[in-house]
């Protein structure tokens, strides 16, 4: 099984005479495409969207999926359009996602880089909050900040930007301690290269497989803990929409329409199982120690 | 052995600390705690006097200090929506939680553990792959979708089991199986991965070249060793006993600790909120500590004193 699978990632392929597919297990390719469709839907929402995502109609209401081609996935209590809710909404929850995943990594990888240059006291400070934010369950951090600060799009996302920082700084931390004793850090000290430019020039790169590994595992538990929260109604405000937020109002409605709920469900479904079948895939390809 | 002891203790006090440190900051972040009390009406000698009463007007640092001292003194205020002391409020929902969780634990252990460790000594078979994909699903799918889709099979369509609230033992088992599926799953993964890494050991070949028979290898060589990781997760599914609940009760109006954090959230009820901040905090670090004692009990190096991995 291992053995089918080439040494070269896919991107390597494209643009090369005699182009073929590179051979990947099945599942890997089906969740490439999954993802590849979820990004290009979010990106080019307000264009895909067939009707405005708040547009109601009252003469509309519950309209069931696959009936009629105006509103393929059906309509909501309100009569609005659902696969254009769930356009919106999958636009949403990625841009929270992405934001957030890039904002934890940023944090984690600097807090890891500054422990491996400092040592000493900087080091036990930044892993005794590592080890306290891997105690406390995120959910109940999360919930007690929304309670005291109330709710807005860029807290969400900066809120969500904490989640799992503290392996990227652990990752970042360790990794950095041993390629400081390698040849190639000690050999741009001693050209006298600056620490910063030995960390983010020389440090980084080398480090950068391991990290985006790490990303892939973290971005899909990110999507879970915002429609998680979104689900609670503390998440994503109304009129503004997201999956959990589509799932969590969709509930009321289980019994008339359970349509209303079961299309974001599905989504959020197989985009974290997409994303973490690749992140399982890409970590035993670049770097199987990653736990 | 004392040592390790005596250094575990004083990481819990100092998380512990951490969480209260949290908890002042934020809630000293979020506003003059007098204008968020007696609202922006008030007259300005009001605000002054009310400051004055509850110590607002001295330096931050004071009332950090005072601030501790009542909660090491058990005062946590009181709930702003039903004038009562939070404490006794948060107490009273904890055994419906528990009611959920204790059931829903033993689930997961009932089926992770022994899957996992079936999975592991019989690695590459349907069984493993089932477990795995599974385990995939798992986590895939969150609780409160998986909760939901439920409620649409056994309490919508077929009508067999009530969809959410409290009464009898049928409430409960939508409740306890979706808490205790997703669990099972990762604790399933876990344990797989924990039982071949131990597997793979050298003093496993040596006991099976000695003759060994093989389950006596599993059981004396493989099971304890892969015990020490598995239980760390398993104390962080103790510690979340009471934080575990918050979705799933919601989706189910259970009435317990995490659906009154979801209500005390949503209506800014800031003292229920951190009462339960703390309670979590404090059951997180106890299971955290006893696993850490288990640690010392289980793993022989850790009684000479060695240090811990």
């Amino acid at each position: 099984m291992m053995a089918d699978i080439p040494t070269r990632l896919p991107l390597r392929f494209l643009g090369r005479p005699g182009f073929t597919l590179p051979r990947l297990p099945w599942y890997v390719w089906a969740a490439f495409l999954w993802i590849s469709l979820v990004l290009i839907v979010a990106i080019f929402a307000p264009l895909i969207a067939p009707h405005p995502y708040t547009g109601m109609k009252l003469t509309n209401r519950f309209l069931p999926p696959f009936t009629n081609w105006t509103h393929p996935l059906g309509t909501d209590e309100l009569g609005r359009d659902v696969l254009s809710r769930l356009i919106v909404s999958v636009r949403i929850s990625l841009l929270i996602a992405f934001g957030a995943t890039v904002i934890s990594a940023v944090l984690g990888t600097t807090l890891g880089f500054l422990a491996a240059h400092f040592r000493g006291w900087v080091e036990q400070v930044v892993l005794t909050l590592a080890d306290f934010q891997a105690a406390m369950p995120f959910l109940i951090l999360a919930l007690s900040v929304l309670a005291f600060f109330g709710n807005s799009l860029p807290l969400l996302i900066g809120l969500m930007g904490l989640y799992g920082w503290e392996r990227y700084a652990r990752v970042a931390r360790g990794l950095a301690i041993s390629a400081n004793t390698q040849g190639y850090a000690t050999a741009v000290t001693q050209l006298g290269a600056e620490p910063q430019r030995i960390y983010l020039r020389h440090i980084l790169p080398n480090i950068a497989s391991t990290l985006i590994v790490s990303m892939t595992l973290v971005f899909p538990e990110v999507i879970l803990v915002e429609s998680g929260l979104s689900f609670l109604g503390l998440g994503v405000q109304p009129p503004m929409t997201s999956l959990g937020n589509m799932v969590g109002y969709g509930r009321d409605y289980i019994t008339r329409a359970p349509w209303i709920m079961l299309s974001p469900a599905i989504v959020i479904v197989l985009t974290t199982l997409a994303v973490s079948m690749l992140g399982d895939w890409l970590r035993d390809r670049l770097d199987p120690t990653l736990g | 052995m004392l040592r390790y002891f005596a250094i575990r203790l004083f990481r819990a006090v100092i998380t512990i600390a951490m969480v209260v440190t949290f908890a002042f900051v934020v809630l000293r972040m979020s506003g003059d705690p007098a204008i968020l009390i007696m609202g922006p009406e008030v007259p300005p000698e009001a605000l002054e006097a009310f400051r004055k009463s509850w110590g607002l007007d001295q330096p931050i640092w004071v009332q950090y200090i005072n601030y501790f001292g009542a909660i090491l003194r058990g005062d946590l205020g009181m709930s702003m929506r039903d004038n009562r002391p939070a404490l006794d409020m948060v107490l009273e929902r904890i055994p419906a939680t528990l009611a959920l969780t204790i059931p829903a634990l033993a689930l997961k252990l009932a089926i992770g553990v022994p899957a996992g460790v079936w999975a592991a000594l019989h690695q590459g078979t349907g069984f493993d792959r089932a477990v795995m994909v599974t385990a995939v699903f798992g986590f895939a799918i969150p609780s409160f979708i998986l909760a939901l889709v439920l409620v649409l099979i056994f309490a919508v369509t077929l009508g067999w089991l009530p969809s959410g609230g409290q009464g009898g033992v049928e409430h409960m088992i939508l409740p306890v199986i979706t808490m205790g599926i997703g669990g099972a799953a990762a604790l399933a993964r876990f344990t797989r991965s924990a039982m071949l890494e131990v597997l793979g050991r050298p003093y496993i070949r040596t006991a099976s070249a000695k003759g060994l028979p093989w389950a006596s290898v599993v059981r004396g060589h493989a099971l304890p060793n892969a015990a020490i990781p598995t239980v760390t997760l398993i104390g962080f599914l103790v510690g979340s006993l009471i934080a575990g609940a918050v979705v799933v009760e919601s989706v189910f109006s259970w009435p317990g600790v995490g659906r009154m954090l979801v209500v005390a959230v949503g209506s800014r009820d800031l003292a229920v909120v951190q009462v339960i901040l703390l309670l979590v905090a404090a059951t997180m670090v106890t299971s955290n500590l006893i696993v850490d004692f288990l640690y010392g009990v289980l793993d022989p190096r850790l009684r000479q004193g060695a240090r811990a991995a």
